[in-house]
């Protein structure tokens, strides 16, 4: 709780530090405050506190997620040092923004009511929305921006729909209450119940672009200024699915039948569209939006085999997909500089002949993605996958994996030009400590990948 | 309250139910079919304040002020929503001239 009040207060004061117009302080500040949230955060660890009439609950899973998004958003914010130097104007509400957006992103962890996954899911989406419009003259980010705020407000609209017959139809908000409302009924549910939750769903689904709600993902990912592109890549990923399967696991499970074969359809979709689509894409970004949609399959898989340790895949899954993702936007970005705001892949051509160090953990990360071991990326997908066979989902795992080798060709088309000559002689300009963050995240992926199997929730 | 609560419930519940399902399906036909960005806007109003009257009556009906509330919490959030909409808009306005939806195609696949 301390954690999600003093996220709050540090969002004010970075607004009011942007008074000053001294764009070095706001970064520092930033990070030192997230430091200080991400021990406040650990402070509750096991305690279980309930806050507001239970309405949120910080419990270890809440704590470890919100962990998680903390340090991916301490590894933005580094980058932004250099990043937000150049721009202009408007630098304090870059970083205020993400802050707030980090705000929502907590109580999307740590929901038990219905109205708080409402304002969590509405406090960091509304931030993002000004956030992909960062580029003020470039018309690409305001169609982004737009896009996004539209279906998202599309999206929340179906969603406060499904509550208001949900709870017409059970007359309360708490979930662990709508639990035993449904129980009742051994499966088969009245109608309006079933649409309630179906809308609920979409809402939720529209929110961490799972296909068929997928459609803005790409435009917006490619639109929007690369920094809140990877942000919304990871942190906003990672809560989204917190709050999905949080969702499931306290109010809905056991799944009623109608809603648990239209979450696999989902999965199936994800996966399918997630790695064809992102075969024929040459822009980086756009590419990146439908790896990240067929990760979001790939988690649904971990998120739909009930059990005990479906929490712990998630997070394992989750933060390591960021923690490769995001290194990975800061190279692009890189690049990009060097070869005057391209975006296909063929900037990467010669990366290895002018930053053989740089290529060589770029390659590292992309592995990671891709799910080849000894990397991260092959143990969060080999838990997701011993964990679906376990629970008796043979077919859509076999499909999953041969879906996870499609995946591999279009990241490694990205190694294939790193490694190739190139013609074009810009150099690529890397400070110490952007070469620092790259290098720190590419070990910390190999090492999760050998010795740490499990993260603690 | 208690005679706004029996005044809600004078008409039956079921008209308040078609009612909000009527509105939201129009608001839902204005987002997927109007041109005009302002309208779009507009629909998705709708599409909000028919989830609040369908909360408001189920309220009412099941005498829980926690419904009531609950629409208190969606009409700020939308407040909010609707003025970072407008902006965008008139960030868009100033690029392009325009408000037409169709504009909206530079990015795709």
């Amino acid at each position: 709780m301390s954690a999600l009040i003093f996220t709050t207060v540090l969002g004010i004061i970075l607004l009011y530090l942007g008074l000053t117009k001294n764009k070095t302080i706001l970064s520092p500040v930033a990070i030192t405050g997230l430091l200080i949230t991400l021990i406040l955060s650990l402070k509750d660890w096991g305690l279980d506190s309930k806050y507001f009439h239970d309405m949120i609950i910080f419990d270890n899973f809440s704590i470890a997620f919100n962990v998680s998004m903390i340090i991916i958003t301490i590894i933005i914010f580094l980058f932004g040092i250099d990043y937000y130097q150049r721009m202009e104007l408007h630098v304090a509400e870059q970083y205020a923004l993400m802050i707030f957006a980090l705000t929502g992103a907590f109580l999307m962890t740590s929901f038990s009511n219905l109205i708080m996954l409402f304002l969590g899911i509405e406090i960091l989406s509304i931030p993002l929305y000004i956030l992909a419009g960062g580029k003020k003259a470039s018309f690409r980010s305001n169609e982004a921006s737009f896009k996004y705020f539209m279906l998202g407000s599309f999206a929340t609209a179906f969603f406060l729909f499904g509550i208001a017959l949900v709870y017409g139809a059970s007359a309360t908000f708490y979930l662990p209450e709508i639990k035993i409302y449904l129980a009742q009924f051994h499966g088969n549910l009245p109608p309006m119940v079933m649409i309630g939750l179906l809308f609920i769903v979409i809402g939720v689904a529209f929110k961490v672009a799972v296909a068929p709600f997928h459609f803005w993902s790409p435009d917006v990912y490619e639109g929007a200024p690369t920094l809140v592109t990877a942000f919304m890549a990871t942190v906003v990923k990672t809560a989204g699915f917190a709050a999905f399967y949080r969702l499931l696991c306290m109010g809905l499970l056991p799944l009623p039948v109608p809603l648990e074969k239209a979450l696999w359809v989902m999965t199936g979709l994800s996966l399918l569209i997630g790695n064809l689509a992102a075969l024929r894409q040459t822009n980086f970004k756009r590419l990146f939006a439908y790896s990240a949609i067929a990760h979001s399959g790939f988690i649904m898989l971990a998120m739909l085999s009930q059990h005990d340790t479906s929490a712990s895949v998630l997070l394992y899954y989750t933060f390591v997909y960021s923690l490769a993702t995001v290194p990975l936007f800061i190279i692009f970005i890189l690049v990009k500089r060097a070869s005057n705001g391209l975006e296909t892949l063929y900037i990467f051509q010669g990366l290895y002949k002018k930053k053989p160090w740089i290529a060589v953990f770029t390659t590292i990360l992309l592995v990671s993605l891709a799910g080849i071991p000894p990397t991260a990326g092959f143990m969060a997908k080999y838990q997701v996958f011993v964990l679906s066979i376990s629970q008796g989902y043979l077919a859509i795992s076999i499909f999953a994996i041969l879906m996870a080798v499609v995946g591999v060709y279009y990241y490694f088309f990205v190694v294939r030009e790193i490694y190739t000559e190139s013609d074009h002689l810009h150099p690529i300009v890397v400070s110490k400590l952007n070469a620092g963050i790259i290098i720190l995240c590419g070990i910390a992926v190999v090492v999760l990948g050998i010795f740490v199997w499990k993260l603690p929730i | 309250m208690k005679e706004i609560s029996s005044a809600i419930q004078i008409i039956p519940l079921d008209s308040y139910i078609m009612l909000s399902v009527a509105l939201f399906s129009i608001g839902l036909m204005g987002v997927l079919f109007r041109r005009n960005i302002i309208a779009v806007l507009m629909c998705l109003e709708l599409m909000f304040n028919s989830a609040n009257l369908l909360l408001t009556a189920f309220s009412s009906y099941h005498s829980d002020p926690a419904g009531q509330v609950f629409v208190f919490f969606i009409m700020i959030v939308a407040a909010a929503e609707v003025a970072v909409g407008l902006s965008i808009v008139v960030m868009m306005k100033r690029n392009v001239e325009s408000v037409d939806i169709n504009l909206l195609n530079r990015l795709k696949w």
